[in-house]
């Protein structure tokens, strides 16, 4: 079955570049929604379902981890593995994307391998 | 090593050649990974300064100051293109996004590379100018490190202004 996956991050050219490193990953990804700031991200969370959210951390309106924390307060989103790609690559950063619920961290600038390591076992984890 | 070392005078100065170092091979690296294509130095003469499209991204914290790429639109363009893996007659409604985000991963992967640095220092989102009418005033007295680059044979000048 093809992987519902939300990206959400304030660069459309770096939407698309996640989305081809997904699939250069091999992962069967069907439909692949966008969004570009952490409130977008939750109203498309409100009235669809996904099996992947991967998500930036600084962004405008709403950043990564309030779009996070909201998230896992959703009955039908809370339990979706969520992977944060940002350039904010602190380790505190990192603690308080996971503390909240983030299953993995990936920092720009990265490669499509480097994608494949994190993604890949954060959906086998959920299977 | 700390951000910044204590001059004679007292004034906190930056480790600028080594920095220097550090930001070119951030710079390296982006273009790399995330433009899928290599950025080179100029061999003997610097390449003129086009500033027709600008990006900035503001650094606040132990270290603050503001890093910016200058390059004209079809060089621009020719990043988007690379960066989306589409011609560049389809990309130059993308150049200023793929510029922005250039700046911001330079400016990340640069501060990544100084010890102690990530958790203390923070960065804007993107600001991108198009055009090459302006000047820019701080009210700081800082550091500065210039560096050009050649993409596709056109001209990359990335600076960082660092105030003290």
């Amino acid at each position: 079955m093809s992987i519902r996956a939300l990206i959400v991050d304030d660069s459309s050219v770096m939407r698309k570049i996640v989305e081809r490193c997904l699939r250069q990953a091999g992962m069967d990804l069907g439909k692949v929604f966008e969004a570009s700031n952490g409130a977008e991200g939750l109203a498309l969370a409100s009235v669809n379902t996904f099996d992947l959210i991967l998500s930036d951390i600084n962004m405008p309106v709403m950043d990564g981890l309030e779009f996070v924390r909201r998230l896992k307060e959703m009955d039908n989103a809370k339990n979706v593995p969520i992977v944060m790609i940002t350039t904010e690559g602190g380790e505190k950063s990192v603690l308080e994307a996971l503390s909240l619920g983030a299953k993995g961290y990936i920092r720009k600038p990265f490669t499509p391998d480097q994608v494949k390591e994190h993604v890949i076992p954060v959906l086998r984890s959920q299977s | 090593m700390s951000a910044f070392t204590s001059s004679p005078a007292g004034r906190n100065s930056p480790p600028l050649d080594s920095w220097r170092l550090l930001l070119r091979e951030a710079v390296k690296e982006v273009f790399s990974m995330m433009v899928g294509a290599e950025i080179s130095v100029p061999g003997q003469a610097d390449p003129p300064v086009v500033r027709e499209v600008t990006g900035m991204v503001g650094l606040a914290g132990e270290l603050c100051g503001v890093l910016c790429l200058r390059c004209s639109k079809s060089c621009a363009s020719k990043i988007a293109a690379k960066m989306l893996a589409v011609p560049v007659t389809e990309a130059a409604s993308h150049m200023s996004d793929a510029v922005g985000e250039i700046c911001n991963m330079v400016a990340g992967n640069f501060k990544a590379k100084i010890d102690g640095l990530q958790d203390k220092c923070m960065l804007s989102v993107p600001t991108i100018i198009i055009g090459g009418d302006y000047e820019v005033f701080s009210p700081a007295v800082g550091d500065r490190i210039e560096l050009p680059f050649l993409f596709e044979a056109e001209a990359i000048w990335i600076g960082l202004d660092v105030r003290s």
